[in-house]
């Protein structure tokens, strides 16, 4: 009984190892935060990137996310979202970038 | 000017700028270059009578007479003006645009209001007429490509008023045209309180077969004299005497497969079962209890999930609306020969219930944004709405819980439409029992005996 027991610990072990590195190795780790827009940089009407610069609400520190999806490039265009702007974000570290995932107003009811 | 006069000139710009037409520019762009933008009127030297015909729109109005939801009256108008449910627990009325009460915390206040989703400026409202109503309609919201949003904002003026602005330069007119799907999400992406926080409403290429088509919102709602057709969602009650359905003969018609057996299910099922199978979105919210958010306001506490993230439920509707405290939703049946199984996002919402009479009550977001205090909500919408003892209904005022139904009707999926074992299978998606089939019909419904054959034949031709 005991032996089987740690047999199944160690296969859970295994499968959470196994499923650990199957995410990072299929998607990189997505970081999620919450905070307030400081600053917006965006290189005119068909600019294919930008970025923003949030202030983190948790550690108060600056983070500069690239924004590459045309939704959201769109509202930096006509103002939509605008500095001041709190944002929930979720971002992927990718070649040193902190590339946006999702980049939304969280404004309420 | 006599009426002849005035028709004579209006078909002489009018004349004067089907040149441009032709070129897919809005004809009307020299004229208000030369002139300016000044309001509805700039338009209505060309489009006489618009103004005036949007104020009898559910855009305008935010509401209208409801003939299929069952408890209540016929002669009344309903709508995001005054009904009370618990996806937001307000409305126009209880929740109008205001400066909150400062925080506690930080000293500072914020406008907040149900009526920043109108295209009015507030100080003509909801529901407004008249001349200076007419003059204040923001027909750039819906037709500009080059609105600045920061325009679109709430502040005080001189008077200290409330005002909601508005785009009102040339250079937003100057980009006009049929209104793309960002003109209408700049309202519709946001409703329930947040990004696809209501129906997980995503109306992007990767999210709706439609959208990837490239097709727009008014492809399908085609409005004229800005009416906008509209379907029988059980929580969106509104409507202007207009409705588009998937199977109108100008869209696919009743019979839109090749296969037979498809066409023949949807005498029973409608098309969104099979074509929407996901929704997304706030699935429970609680308006007895606030959070406090990292701005030090409150928002009511919310479990939400993405467009795409949760399936939906099935029953059987008839385009009638069950109408109760705890429950709004469809009315239908397997025998009444009317309904279809349909598929909906449901929804949870807890709020404050009237402890005399049983009543939803609605809340003012005001002092619970402030500060957190969601009875000092409850006692302001009763305030508001002239019930007797105000504060007496708000001391003992009940929490409870209500369920409501919404359509589910974009999020249009043709490669992953449920096919015949997604259904027919003891773990199918349908609840047979649920929908009132019997134990001997579910025995039929859930055998691999009523398609084997077809898929086998299928499988053979796939490979
Ligand atoms: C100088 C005349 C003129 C003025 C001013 C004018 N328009 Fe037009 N507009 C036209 C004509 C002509 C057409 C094409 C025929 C039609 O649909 O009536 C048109 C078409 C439109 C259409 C249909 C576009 C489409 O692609 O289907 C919209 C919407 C529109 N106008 C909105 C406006 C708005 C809003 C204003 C005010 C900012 C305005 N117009 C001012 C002349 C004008
Ligand atoms: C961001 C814009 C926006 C804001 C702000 C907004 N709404 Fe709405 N609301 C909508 C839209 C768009 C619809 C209709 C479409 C839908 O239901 O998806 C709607 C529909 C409704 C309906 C259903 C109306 C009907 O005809 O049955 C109710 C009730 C409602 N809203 C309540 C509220 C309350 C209460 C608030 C404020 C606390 C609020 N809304 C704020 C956009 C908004
Ligand atoms: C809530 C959004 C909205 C607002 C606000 C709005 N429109 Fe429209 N308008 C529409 C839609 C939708 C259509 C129909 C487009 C279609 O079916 O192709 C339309 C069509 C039109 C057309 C084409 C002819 C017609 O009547 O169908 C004109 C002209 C027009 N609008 C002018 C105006 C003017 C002037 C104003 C301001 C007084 C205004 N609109 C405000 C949504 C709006
Ligand atoms: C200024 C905000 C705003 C804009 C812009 C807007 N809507 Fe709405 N819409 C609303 C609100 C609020 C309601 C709900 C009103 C109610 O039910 O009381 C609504 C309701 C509707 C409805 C259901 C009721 C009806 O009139 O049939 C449809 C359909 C709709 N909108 C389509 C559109 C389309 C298409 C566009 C773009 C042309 C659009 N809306 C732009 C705010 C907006
Ligand atoms: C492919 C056609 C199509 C397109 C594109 C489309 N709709 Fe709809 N929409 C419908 C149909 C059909 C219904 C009603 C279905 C029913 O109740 O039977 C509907 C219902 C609605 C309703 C009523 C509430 C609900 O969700 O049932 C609103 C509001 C609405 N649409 C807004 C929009 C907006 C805004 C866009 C663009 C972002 C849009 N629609 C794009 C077909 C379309
Ligand atoms: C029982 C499930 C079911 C129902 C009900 C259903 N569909 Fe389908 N539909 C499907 C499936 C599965 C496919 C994909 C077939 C394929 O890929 O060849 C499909 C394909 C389609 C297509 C694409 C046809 C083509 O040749 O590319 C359209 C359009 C369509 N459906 C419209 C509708 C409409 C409109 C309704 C309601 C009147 C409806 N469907 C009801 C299952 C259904
Ligand atoms: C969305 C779920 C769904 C899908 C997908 C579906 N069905 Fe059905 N089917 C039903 C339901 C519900 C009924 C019962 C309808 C009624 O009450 O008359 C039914 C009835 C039937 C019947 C009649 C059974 C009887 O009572 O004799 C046959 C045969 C059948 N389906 C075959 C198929 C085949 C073949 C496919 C694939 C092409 C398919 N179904 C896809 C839900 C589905």
């Amino acid at each position: 009984m005991k032996k089987a027991v740690s047999v199944m610990v160690l296969v859970a072990v295994a499968a959470l190892t196994i499923f650990c590195f199957g995410s990072v190795a299929s998607a990189g780790e997505e970081i999620k935060m919450v905070g307030v827009i400081t600053k917006i940089d965006i290189a005119g009407k068909d600019a294919k990137t930008a970025t923003a610069t949030l202030k983190d609400n948790k550690t108060e520190q600056l983070v500069v996310i690239t924004v590459e999806d045309d939704l959201t490039l769109d509202k930096f265009k006509d103002h939509r979202i605008v500095e001041g702007d709190e944002i929930r974000c979720k971002y992927e570290v990718i070649d040193g970038k902190n590339v946006s995932k999702l980049f939304r107003k969280t404004a309420g009811c | 000017m006599s009426k002849k006069t005035t028709a004579a000139a209006v078909l002489g710009l009018a004349l004067a700028a089907t040149t441009a037409w032709a070129a897919g520019m809005h004809p009307g762009k020299e004229s208000i270059e030369k002139s300016g933008y000044k309001g509805p009127e700039t338009c209505e030297e060309c489009h006489p009578g618009s103004a005036k015909g949007f104020l009898d729109t559910v855009h305008w109005k935010h509401a209208s007479k409801v003939t299929n939801v069952e408890g209540i009256n016929a002669k009344e108008e309903y709508g995001m003006k005054n009904r009370i449910y618990v996806m937001c627990n307000g409305n126009d009325i209880v929740n109008n645009l205001k400066e909150i009460p400062k925080s506690p915390v930080t000293g500072k206040s914020k406008f907040s209001g149900c009526n920043t989703c109108h295209p009015g400026n507030h100080l003509s409202d909801v529901g407004s007429t008249g001349a200076a109503a007419e003059a204040a309609v923001d027909c750039l919201v819906c037709h500009s490509t080059d609105y600045d949003f920061r325009q679109r904002k709430p502040f005080k003026n001189e008077k200290g008023e409330v005002v909601m602005g508005q785009d009102r330069s040339t250079k937003a007119a100057l980009a006009i045209g049929k209104p793309t799907v960002k003109n209408c999400m700049v309202c519709h992406e946001a409703a329930g309180g947040g990004v696809i926080v209501k129906r997980g409403f995503s109306f992007t290429k990767d999210t709706d077969a439609h959208a990837a088509k490239g097709m727009v919102c008014v492809d399908c709602h085609k409005a004229k004299n800005h009416k906008m057709p509209t379907g029988h969602d059980p929580n969106n009650w509104a409507n202007d005497g207009v409705f588009v359905s998937c199977s109108d003969t100008s869209c696919h018609g009743v019979k839109p497969h090749k296969d037979a057996d498809l066409n023949r299910h949807c005498a029973k099922i409608a098309c969104q079962t099979c074509h929407i199978t996901r929704t997304g979105g706030a699935f429970a919210k609680d308006f007895t209890v606030w959070e406090q958010t990292p701005d030090k306001f409150y928002e009511p506490t919310t479990l939400k999930k993405e467009a795409n993230e949760t399936t939906p439920v099935y029953a059987w509707y008839n385009g009638t609306v069950k109408n109760t405290p705890h429950f709004i939703g469809p009315k239908g049946s397997k025998k009444d020969g009317k309904s279809k199984i349909t598929p909906f996002k449901i929804f949870q919402g807890k709020a404050y219930y009237n402890k005399q009479t049983g009543e939803l009550l609605s809340m003012d977001f005001a002092q619970p944004m402030s500060d957190g205090d969601t009875r000092a909500g409850v006692l302001s919408a009763a305030k508001t709405l002239g019930l007797k003892n105000p504060e007496k209904i708000a001391k003992e005022a009940v929490p409870g819980w209500q369920t409501i139904y919404f359509g589910s009707n974009h999020l249009v999926t043709k490669t992953k439409a449920l096919y015949c074992a997604n259904c027919h299978a003891p773990n199918g998606v349908l609840n047979f029992k649920d929908l009132g089939y019997s134990d001997k019909e579910i025995l039929k419904l859930t055998s691999p005996e009523l398609f084997m054959e077809k898929l086998a034949q299928k499988q053979k031709e796939d490979w």
